[in-house]
């Protein structure tokens, strides 16, 4: 109860606002989150910042129930920042490899899944060098065959990198863009294919989105 | 005590009355753009609705800030001044990567120069920017080290804190210039007068542009830009500036000269940032939702205007 409060306190009172007016995140095409119950967005990784401005985006109703999906390995087992990134994140902190007892990284992402929870996912991993995408993993396409019923929004950040990249520690404000595609039921049941088609639909947005914003490239030699 | 005597009304009668006439106008506006969109659906018709969605804007802190406090206008210069000198870093393809450490202090700035202008300390206010800032951008570049191409984020970083804080702040100035004699419209009545005008210019620019524009001024630049829509807007700016001098502490002759001088400088601003965004290969220089344009396509001729006529009604006033 509590938890769920201030959850909303955090995001919609504060963070949304910190997100737009200071550092300058819009939203593109938001509305195709109101239509959904439940869902998965999918999204690439560049900032610590991601997570933080997608949860801003979601409703009353859906921030207490999405839940973005953390390295346990980064965010530290039981420490106080796995408590700080359970508690202000909402994030469910998973082993990137087996563990001991056997239960498998996946095994947390589908119980959520089968409470009605949503996720928020980045299948590249780690969050990289700033502003470049880089391979998927599998585990998405896991969970999209086991769970078909379940719509994917897939979501292009542009800017972010930018703002907060990895390894650094100072927050700088830029304009960034968070854009939303329309959710999306996956057609395919291997594995690898639907990996290839939520890939290709990022890289849809992202394309669409350079096109109408983003300086072209110059030689400033 | 009665609400009139409360916010002063009879001292600021001018202000008062042009916000009637402000809020007649924008109504007047909106329906017009609107029909025209409807007639004509087009860029050139969404950039008049643009436009009036950011006067609303403009319109509604002026009056909140004239009726509550006016720290409020101080406070939305700032954070224009801010939004724009984000959107101009973010789009910046010539800025390093090493320089975000050193875009904070053009941020941090920001607050400084509007305490000053708040507090109305003139001498510090007016070098603030141009000569410690000028000095202090390029003394923490050299002391982060990296100098590859640090000529080139010398230059930009101060025009960008020039263009963006240092311009737009005048507008906040106006609002601490000190009262004179037989002038009752005061600071208020002088930035009204300069943001009027100056919207006005760009938009009779662009009609008369429309109407009877044959012949391109600076095609490679700005290819919409004619000679007769200039000197259209030019001249109606002039009579403009004639008919609201009631704002102003200006003569009659006066006048006319601040009216041809802001058609001028909002000329200049308007190629300046077009010329920029030609440079970076973007249409919009940012945007809130697809398809609107940034904050600096909505200042640009702001941005020369408002120092320009500062100077002017400062030294033919106020010196």
């Amino acid at each position: 109860m509590i938890k769920k409060f201030t959850l909303r306190i955090i995001y919609l009172g504060c963070m949304r606002f910190f997100l737009k007016l200071i550092v300058g995140v819009k939203y593109i095409n938001k509305r195709v989150l109101k239509a959904q119950k439940q869902f998965i967005l999918v999204g690439n990784h560049n900032s610590h910042l991601d997570a933080m401005a997608l949860m801003a985006s979601l409703n009353w109703k859906q921030l207490p129930d999405t839940h973005p999906i953390a390295a346990a390995d980064y965010f530290g087992g039981t420490g106080i920042k796995a408590r700080v990134s359970k508690f202000l994140i909402n994030a469910i902190l998973i082993k990137r490899s087996k563990d001991e007892a056997g239960e498998k990284p996946l095994d947390q992402m589908s119980k959520a899944l089968s409470e009605g929870k949503s996720l928020i996912l980045f299948p590249e991993g780690s969050r990289g060098e700033p502003e470049k995408m880089q391979e998927f993993h599998k585990g998405i396409g896991v969970l999209l065959t086991l769970y078909p019923h379940i719509p994917y929004i897939p979501v292009y950040i542009s800017g972010l990198g930018k703002v907060l990249p990895k390894g650094e520690r100072l927050l700088v404000p830029f304009d960034a863009y968070v854009t939303f595609g329309e959710a999306s039921w996956v057609k395919s049941k291997e594995v690898e294919s639907i990996v290839q088609e939520v890939h290709s639909e990022i890289i849809q947005l992202k394309d669409n989105f350079d096109k109408q914003y983003k300086p072209k490239k110059k030689d400033h030699a | 005590m009665n609400i009139l005597d409360q916010i002063g009304f009879e001292q600021h009668k001018e202000v008062y009355s042009i916000i009637g006439v402000i809020i007649g106008i924008l109504i007047l506006a909106t329906v017009i753009f609107y029909i025209l969109g409807r007639l004509y659906p087009g860029e050139q018709t969404t950039e008049l609705k643009r436009r009036t969605r950011s006067w609303w804007i403009m319109a509604t802190i002026f009056i909140t800030a004239t009726v509550v406090h006016p720290i409020i206008s101080f406070i939305a210069f700032g954070l224009l001044s801010f939004v724009a000198l984000r959107e101009l870093a973010s789009i910046s393809t010539n800025m390093r990567n090493e320089d975000r450490g050193v875009i904070i202090w053009c941020y941090l700035a920001i607050p400084v120069q509007y305490y000053l202008a708040y507090i109305g300390w003139f001498n510090l206010f007016i070098i603030f920017i141009p000569v410690l800032m000028f000095i202090w951008i390029p003394f923490i570049l050299v002391v982060r080290g990296y100098t590859t191409r640090i000529s080139s984020s010398m230059s930009i970083l101060p025009t960008q804190l020039m263009f963006t804080v240092f311009s737009i702040s005048h507008l906040a100035y106006l609002l601490s210039l000190p009262e004179i004699p037989n002038f009752n419209a005061g600071g208020r009545g002088l930035l009204l007068y300069v943001v009027f005008l100056t919207e006005m210019n760009d938009v009779f620019q662009f009609i008369w542009g429309k109407l009877f524009g044959r012949h391109k001024i600076i095609e490679k630049v700005s290819p919409n830009k004619t000679w007769e829509g200039f000197i259209g807007g030019l001249v109606s700016t002039i009579f403009m500036a004639y008919f609201l001098r009631f704002l102003t502490p200006f003569t009659a002759m006066e006048s006319w000269f601040v009216g041809a001088i802001v058609g001028f400088a909002g000329f200049i601003g308007d190629i300046i940032v077009s010329a920029v965004k030609r440079d970076i290969g973007i249409k919009d220089t940012g945007s809130a939702i697809p398809g609107h344009g940034g904050i600096l396509d909505r200042v640009d001729s702001l941005a020369i205007t408002a120092p320009v006529f500062f100077y002017l009604v400062y030294n033919l006033h106020y010196a």
